[in-house]
This record gives structure tokens, C-alpha cells and sequence, in this order.
């Protein structure tokens, strides 16, 4: 193979890589069907307790199309934590790019985790399946225990963006 | 004469009748970015919990002088102000503090300190809460910061020892807990 075809093909080899790791202008995302989360009365502090939801997530943005997501909670600094009045309560995140999962991989607040991939064919999962991502909310037993009696509340926030 | 406690770890609880927050999630719209957004909510309810209760065993005592026994025990509250109160109740006739041979009785005092240590406290009545007491307990069980938190303190007068048949006499002081 002549020298200059070599570097043709190594440099489309490049091409290829970069693109599965860099999003184009018409990459698009969306995440929807989210649903608020409620634990209720908290009645047994020795274990933890767990709130999971599937959700649809799209991302276009080929070959893979992959995503990263990016949750922040209310609490100071974007942090994972409920209040009540001026009493805290912290929380973990935890999110699989696979519907129905009951674990997934602990998100650090207004940290990215990248590489995750959908599977949703359409933007609002109205063909296919209707989810495509499990989100999981935990408290855990030592923080409610630790925690002053009170209803507690905050909102979480999740930013998805193409890769 | 031998006079014997034996006493009962007590858990009491109540629920807050709390009305759920009503949040509304938001969903993502397509984009180069798409964000939403989940409300979370939790209601942890009052607890407490009374622990590190032991028998008390007063041996052989002296009718010619009183005799008392103290003990420090862990009641955790989760109430802002860590608040709770207590109630106790002897197995005497209509829960009296008094301990029984089957025949005679020999009545004791119960005395409620809200901090460990102590050899006296607020002398209690059978069936009436003591309240305004405040915890420092930090977590159930005491297992991590202070070991203790209240004392325990029971108490015979030489009076009721002189007054008592010589037998052994034995009973059931139970202690509730409650948040305040």
C-alpha cells in the first residue's frame, strides 16, 4: 500500500474515534417521562430505602449513541441533600442506562458520567420501548437515623448532553 | 431481705401526621442538551428509644438504712430538640412502685435524671409523664458518641425496709419512652 494511502486511512480511523467521543452540532438528547420521587413515612431506620424509576432517554448522536448525565441536587453546591427547615437530609443517586434496574452506578453531584448509551429510538419513547433508563434514588439508614424528624424535601436535577 | 427490679427495654414511637409536598417533575425537551428536573420528599418520623437498662439486684439490704441503686441507661430522640418523656409503672397494685414476696409488698421510689451520672434526680409517680427532659444521644443505642444519657435511680427508705416482712421481694419497673 502506497505511504500516502496509509496515512489516508489512518487519519479516517481518527475520524471515527473522535466522533464516537465528541458530539455534532445535530446531536440531539432529551430525557423525559421522570416522575417525582416519595418516600413517604420513613418507618424503618435500619435499612435503606430506595425509589427507582425507569424513564425514557434518546440521545442521537451516532455511531453509538452515547450521552453523559449530569445531576445536581438542592442542597448546597449543587449537593444531594434534602431539607427540612434547617435540618438536612443527604441522599445518593445512582443511574443505568438500562430501564427496570434496581442498582446502578453512584452519580457525584455536578459530576458527569459519560459513556452511557440509549437505546430509545424516538425522542419521547412513544415507539419501542417506552423507557430506556433507570433512575434511583437512596436514603440510607444511618443519614435517617442521624436525620431530626420532619418532612423533608428538594428537587433533583438531571442534565443530559451527547457524546 | 432481697429486693430484685427487672426491667423492660421499651421502644414508643409516634408518626407526624405531615401533608405530602406537592411537587411536579419536569421533563426535558430535545436539544443539544435536554435537562429535567424530579422533586424528592421524605418524612422521617418521631423516634425514640430507651437501651443500656440492667436489673437491679439490691442484695441483702439493711433495714436500718435506706438503700438506693443507680444506673445510667441511653434514650435517643430524633424530635428537633432531641426532647422526650418518660413514664414509668411498678407491678404493684395499679402499677404502684412496690416489689412483692406473693404475699407482702415492699415499696420503692423511682427517681429520672436527664443526664448519666447521677445519683439523684425528679422523683417520678407511677403512670405520669415526666417530661421536658432533652437528649444528647446521637445516634439509637448510644453506639457512637456519649455511652449514656439519663440515669436511673431507685430508692427504698429505711422506713419501708423496717416496715417489710423479711423475704425476698421481686417486681417489673417499665419504663416509656415518648418524643416531645
Amino acid at each position: 500500500m502506497p505511504r500516502r494511502l496509509i496515512a489516508a486511512a489512518i487519519g479516517a480511523i481518527c475520524t471515527i474515534t473522535s466522533s464516537a467521543s465528541q458530539a455534532g452540532a445535530a446531536d440531539k438528547v432529551r430525557i423525559s417521562a421522570l416522575s417525582d420521587v416519595s418516600f413517604g413515612i420513613v418507618t424503618n431506620f435500619a435499612a435503606d430505602s430506595v425509589r427507582s424509576q425507569s424513564l425514557c432517554l434518546y440521545a442521537k448522536s451516532p455511531p453509538l449513541d452515547q450521552y453523559r448525565i449530569t445531576a445536581s441536587g438542592s442542597g448546597p453546591g449543587g449537593s444531594f441533600e434534602l431539607s427540612s427547615g434547617s435540618d438536612n437530609l443527604p441522599y445518593e443517586v445512582q443511574w443505568n442506562d438500562v430501564a427496570g434496574q434496581s442498582g446502578g452506578t453512584p452519580l457525584v453531584a455536578n459530576q458527569p458520567l459519560t459513556g452511557q448509551q440509549s437505546a430509545a429510538s424516538i425522542d419521547d419513547c412513544s415507539k419501542g420501548a417506552p423507557t430506556s433508563a433507570s433512575l434511583l434514588v437512596v436514603l440510607r439508614s444511618a443519614a435517617v437515623a442521624a436525620a431530626s424528624s420532619g418532612t423533608y424535601t428538594g428537587t433533583l436535577t438531571l442534565l443530559v448532553a451527547p457524546e | 431481705m432481697r429486693g430484685f427490679l427487672k426491667e423492660g427495654v421499651l421502644f414508643a414511637c409516634c408518626a407526624l401526621a405531615v401533608a405530602s409536598p406537592s411537587f411536579a417533575a419536569t421533563q426535558g425537551s430535545l436539544g443539544t442538551t435536554s435537562t429535567g428536573t424530579v422533586g424528592i420528599s421524605a418524612t422521617v418520623p418521631g423516634r425514640v428509644e430507651i437501651s443500656g437498662l440492667s436489673d437491679i439486684a439490691f442484695g441483702t439490704v439493711d433495714p436500718a438504712a435506706a438503700a438506693a441503686s443507680a444506673e445510667n441507661v441511653c434514650v435517643w430522640s430524633n424530635t428537633s430538640g432531641k426532647g422526650y418523656t418518660v413514664t414509668a409503672t411498678g407491678s404493684g397494685a395499679s402499677n404502684a412502685f412496690s416489689l412483692s414476696d406473693g404475699t407482702n409488698s415492699l415499696a420503692y421510689a423511682v427517681e429520672w435524671a436527664g443526664t448519666a451520672g447521677q445519683s439523684t434526680g425528679t422523683a417520678l409517680v407511677s403512670g405520669t409523664a415526666l417530661g421536658g427532659l432533652s437528649s444528647t444521644a446521637t445516634n439509637p443505642g448510644c453506639s457512637s458518641g456519649p455511652a449514656s444519657t439519663a440515669s436511673l435511680i431507685v430508692k427504698m427508705t429505711a422506713a419501708n425496709l423496717q416496715a417489710a416482712v423479711a423475704s425476698s421481694y421481686t417486681g417489673t419497673l417499665t419504663l416509656v419512652v415518648a418524643p416531645q
